[in-house]
């Protein structure tokens, strides 16, 4: 067992090294396609193989083995993860539980609020505001919100462009998308880097959509006209779509390219992204080992617990119930010898 | 003078979010309490004057009231949702996020670039 903990660790980091890079090469819908749910795989081994540490080690005490029951003395005989480590992984899994609960509670407390303040409105919900705003709501009945202030600042084509972006969003469920990401990324902060990778891929993803409708020179004039627009109303600049540990402006590694925004209109303005099988591969390896150590891991530890659990091995520690011997004093005093 | 047209905004705002009658005290209260008491007064009361606000009588003090319809309730539910912050960003799809000031710089040569080539 200690070998394929070690084994799911050293994947996961890997896949958080490779994953921004791999993602980055593939077409956006593919790179979200791929990156998804080999997050939601890789965070759910995260915790499962930290559970399976945790245990071993938690139940080697005499109140939690009761309760199964489970003999001490075998876990203890065969301890794969030494007590340190084993405790170590409790308290990580401790925080990350927490993490991922409240990063999920969060989301899904905006969720009903979005859900709330757009109920009874069409799809494509025009605001009467100064301030331009364009974003798309998550499904079932999404909605695309844009303001007039946004609306009036571009020209037919652009407007066009922009209503098929935000369309896009609707039609392949992305902001949910972005939320597995998210959770991902809150219960596993390895996972980070490769969540902000998919967000962008959304974005891009939407983009080459909106490019097929108009064209890859009207959606990048679009993008860049609606990001220099002057926000009328002296407040906070919106509030980025950011990573559960990114709170400031969208910031990237590639500094000489620019934040997000700058890469989306470059990209456009470069050729189609082409299908990348070598990085599709790479990527569907990296998963699929560390899923493949885990399913080491669960057996390991299946077959440690049955040990056990073995009724020859839980009589050694307690011992079976004897029914109760008379003593002397049961005996009534007049017939003692 | 312009402080004067600040206030009366957000006395508004405050009533009409509302959505009931307010007594100066109460809304002097809901504008943080760091008003004078007649000063709140003074607004409501010409709000009331020039037919914005409605007034009527509360036991032996008045309530302020602004008048809703249903547009206007539409409207302000609709304002709301403009109103995205953090937790809200991460429900939504939203066109542009955030940028930095080198951003800002490298936009504009980037759009300069792509309006130059369409000429």
């Amino acid at each position: 067992m200690p070998g394929a903990v070690l084994a799911v660790a050293l994947l996961t980091l890997g896949f958080a090294v490779a994953g921004p890079r791999l993602g980055r090469r593939l077409p956006p819908s593919v790179a979200v396609r791929s990156l998804v749910p080999a997050l939601a795989a890789l965070a759910g081994s995260g915790l499962f193989v930290l559970a399976v540490t945790a245990l071993t080690w938690l139940g080697q005490f005499p109140l939690v083995a009761a309760v199964w029951p489970w003999s001490p003395t075998v876990l203890r005989a065969h301890d794969p993860i030494p007590a340190p480590g084993a405790g170590l992984a409790l308290a990580v899994l401790l925080v990350l539980a927490v993490s991922g609960a409240a990063a999920a509670v969060r989301r899904g407390r905006a969720l009903l609020a979005m859900r709330h303040a757009a109920a009874g409105l069409g799809t494509v919900v025009v605001i009467d505001s100064d301030r331009p705003q364009a974003y798309a709501t998550a499904g079932p009945g999404g909605r695309v919100v844009v303001t007039t202030g946004l609306l009036d600042a571009l020209d037919p084509e652009q407007r066009a462009a922009l209503l098929a972006h935000e369309r896009s969003h609707l039609a392949h469920h992305h902001v949910w998308l972005g939320l597995v990401a998210d959770l991902a990324a809150a219960v596993n902060p390895l996972l980070v880097p490769t969540a902000r990778t998919v967000r962008h891929a959304l974005e891009r993803w939407a983009d080459e959509d909106a490019a097929q409708q108009t064209s890859r020179r009207t959606v990048a004039a679009t993008i860049a006209r609606v990001a220099l627009l002057p926000t009328p109303a002296p407040g906070p600049r919106p509030a980025p779509i950011a990573g559960p540990a990114d709170s400031g402006p969208g910031r990237s590694a590639l500094g000489a390219t620019g934040g997000e925004v700058p890469q989306r209109v470059r990209a456009l303005l470069a050729p189609p992204p082409r299908p990348a099988r070598a990085a599709l591969a790479a990527l569907a390896v990296l998963a699929v080992a560390t899923i493949a150590a885990t399913v080491i891991v669960e057996r390991d530890g299946e077959d440690l617990f049955e040990r056990a659990a073995h009724p020859a091995a839980v009589a050694a520690v307690v011992p079976p119930a004897q029914p109760p011997r008379p003593g002397p004093a049961a005996v009534p005093a007049r017939y003692a010898a | 003078m312009r402080r004067v047209g600040t206030l009366q905004r957000r006395v508004l705002d405050i009533l009409a979010s509302a959505g009931v009658a307010m007594t100066a005290a109460q809304v002097r209260d809901a504008l943080g309490g760091d008003l004078a008491y007649t000063t709140v007064m003074t607004v409501l009361a010409r709000l009331a004057h020039s037919g914005v606000l409605i007034r009527q009588r509360v036991g032996r003090a008045y309530a302020y009231a602004a008048p809703t319809d249903d547009a206007d309730l539409t409207a302000r539910r609709m304002h709301r949702l403009l109103d995205v912050g953090d937790d809200r960003g991460a429900v939504l799809a939203r066109f542009v996020s955030g940028l930095s000031a080198e951003d800002e710089k490298i936009l504009a040569d980037l759009l300069a670039r792509i309006d130059g080539e369409q000429a």
